[in-house]
């Protein structure tokens, strides 16, 4: 009776050891997902290319990590309506590639809605990969809960090859707090019917040490081994990084909520979390090497107009917002196809400022003389 | 700390508490009480009644359980056993801003609930010392007022025992088996499933090993796991408690159990 309850025990625990917060090794495998609906496609020579954070189905819920609300949980009915507004405007732009960030699959807070797999069945995507950032079976803090937030990348067609690429974790945490947070990465994917890979990358918000000039780094490299190598990309993502020659780096006082104080000489932060953008040396230039060496989506003349800024905090629309709904650049869009982009395709829609603290940036790759 | 306190006592007692004791038909005897450090403190009132309750966690979750041992049924000594506890003010310490918060704080307070339980205990006499315990029963929960369906906490064990107060009811069966391995040695071994039909997350199925060394009369030694598969809104998940979380690794559950007499 003994051994059979202690080889019962040792069964068990093998088989149940899945990790209460999971940690990912440099480079693992993409979850994969396909439509329950595949729409045929035929190969396009300009496929219409969407990056969008569309901050896990929560549109402008006063969420407490990233506005000054203090809500947590949405109601099911919250997300399916947020979703459903998702969907229709996917539907209405048509894109043949989305990279999506801050997509939640079963997380508490949205509703345990796998929104990837969501917002295949319901779009004439096809084909879907995601990459966790975010995954715990219990965020103890503020009701949190179960969360797996990741990056996505959804496609016409078909997908292989995803890798998850883990980026560097941030310094400026204790390690109880590091444990439970974040742990960003790329996802890169290869989509053959267009010979081309496909990367998305979600870079830190909220660091203050060199964690972003390391997710940079390593964006940049990502794509510098995908160009030496003769191939070609397309890639995007919320890189929360101004774009060169930014007129503005320190947003606190602008994102600065009811009760917080900052730029107060001897009291600590000294600048708000996520709103500044000169923590260190080169921070305001960062993404300068992609423009030197990659064709973005929205050229760097054009990048400061205030008509292709991609973020709003929930300051932005309130009494010290002035009325602008988007006041900073922080969404891209990249390739390495020696004919960029189709002319005058880009956009940024900011008329979608409602549905996410982020708006998509689209255009259309141009692939016909490759 | 008074939200890590709470949340040691919450995670401390649902790991623990009547998950590690046995459920037999039998009562105490009159007189006689035992306690551990997370265990209920039961107390035999006559040689047919045994009260039951949670010390350490009856200032925030105030409960009680009543046993009745019945006629016998054949070969199977049989009783009744009638519960009820009042989670609200446990809930409600665990509704706040920050770390160790475990529901939402806008989703507060908590409402009036009162959970109670009814369960029919069957036990017999395998071999020498050696029994065999079946259960049923029946929960209900009762909420005064309006409880928002967010408020669950969807860990394994606490889902579903508070998941009466938003299903209104459950059901229960299980089977223990006990025996002695020396002298001073025991084992239990058991099977429980708990089901909320029509719940988001309607099945737990646990079983649990424990051992207990007799130090002495009044002392005794308990070391044990408990495995957990259960249903959750986001789908099914296996865990073995007690889980250390950072460490990512199960370890043994280790308590320390008093016995004596009234005099």
């Amino acid at each position: 009776m003994l051994g059979t309850a202690l080889i019962g025990l040792c069964a068990i625990v093998f088989f149940s050891c899945e990790p209460f917060v999971n940690e990912f090794s440099d480079l693992s495998d993409a979850q994969m997902y396909t439509s329950s609906n595949i729409t045929p496609v035929s190969v396009k020579n300009h496929p219409i290319v969407m990056t969008w954070n569309i901050r896990f189905g929560a549109a402008r819920f006063p969420f407490f990590g990233d506005s000054c609300g203090d809500s947590v949980i949405l109601t099911e009915d919250q997300v399916d309506s947020n979703m459903d507004k998702i969907v229709a405007k996917i539907q209405e732009i048509d894109p043949d590639i989305i990279m999506l960030q801050e997509v939640d699959i079963l997380s508490k807070r949205s509703g345990y809605i796998d929104q990837v797999q969501y917002l295949l069945d319901n779009t004439s995507m096809n084909y879907g990969c995601y990459a966790s950032v975010w995954q715990a079976d219990y965020i103890a803090f503020e009701g949190t809960g179960r969360i797996d937030m990741g990056n996505a990348i959804l496609s016409k067609y078909e997908l292989s090859d995803a890798e998850r690429i883990q980026l560097r974790l941030r310094t400026d945490q204790s390690d109880l707090v590091r444990y439970f947070y974040l742990r960003r990465n790329i996802l890169k994917v290869k989509i053959s019917e267009l010979d081309l890979y496909a990367i998305n990358i979600h870079a830190t918000a909220f660091a203050t040490d060199d964690t972003k000039k390391k997710h940079i780094d390593k964006y940049i490299d990502v794509l510098s081994e995908i160009n030496t190598a003769g191939n070609w990309f397309v890639s995007g993502g919320d890189l929360n990084s101004l774009p060169p020659g930014a007129s503005v780096t320190d947003y606190c006082e602008y994102d600065m909520c009811s009760g917080e104080y900052f730029h107060i000489d001897g009291q600590e932060p000294y600048h708000k979390e996520g709103s500044y953008f000169d923590n260190f040396t080169g921070e305001p230039e960062i993404l300068q090497p992609l423009y030197d060496s990659y064709v973005p989506a929205i050229g760097t003349l054009e990048n400061n107009d205030p008509g292709n800024f991609t973020h709003a905090p929930s300051t932005s629309y309130g009494p010290h917002g002035g009325g602008h709904r988007y006041d900073r650049k922080l969404d891209y869009l990249f390739t390495n196809l020696s004919e960029g982009w189709v002319p005058g395709t880009d956009s940024t829609y900011q008329s979608l400022w409602e549905l996410s603290d982020h708006m998509p940036v689209v255009a259309a790759l141009n692939m016909g003389t490759r | 700390m008074k939200q890590l306190i709470s949340m040691i006592i919450l995670v401390g007692q649902l790991f623990s508490a009547q998950h590690w004791a046995h459920h037999s038909a039998f009562s105490l005897p009159e007189k006689r009480w035992d306690i551990g450090v997370f265990q209920p403190l039961r107390f035999g009132v006559s040689e047919r009644m045994e009260f039951s309750i949670h010390p350490l966690l009856f200032s925030v979750m105030p409960n009680l359980s009543i046993k009745i041992s019945q006629k016998n049924i054949g070969n199977w000594a049989t009783a009744s056993r009638y519960g009820g506890f009042y989670p609200t003010p446990l809930l409600n310490m665990l509704t706040h801003k920050g770390q160790f918060g475990m529901i939402s704080p806008d989703l507060g307070p908590i409402p009036r609930l009162l959970g109670l339980y009814t369960d029919l205990l069957l036990t017999r006499a395998l071999f020498t010392s050696t029994y065999l315990s079946i259960k049923t029963g029946l929960s209900l929960g009762i909420s005064f007022s309006g409880l928002d369906q967010r408020t669950t906490i969807d860990l394994p064990l606490v889902y579903h025992r508070l998941g009466i107060f938003y299903n209104k009811w459950a059901v229960r069966f299980g089977a223990d088996l006990t025996g002695n391995i020396t002298k001073k040695l025991r084992y239990l071994v058991d099977a429980d499933a708990h089901i909320l039909p029509g719940f988001n997350g309607d099945l737990s199925l646990e079983n649990k090993g424990v051992l207990f060394w007799e130090i002495n009369e009044h002392l005794r030694l308990l070391c044990g796991y408990k495995f957990v598969w259960a249903r959750f809104p986001f789908g099914s998940q296996a865990r073995v408690l007690p889980y250390i979380p950072i460490m990512e690794t199960w370890v043994p559950f280790i308590d320390l159990q008093w016995s004596g007499a009234r005099k």
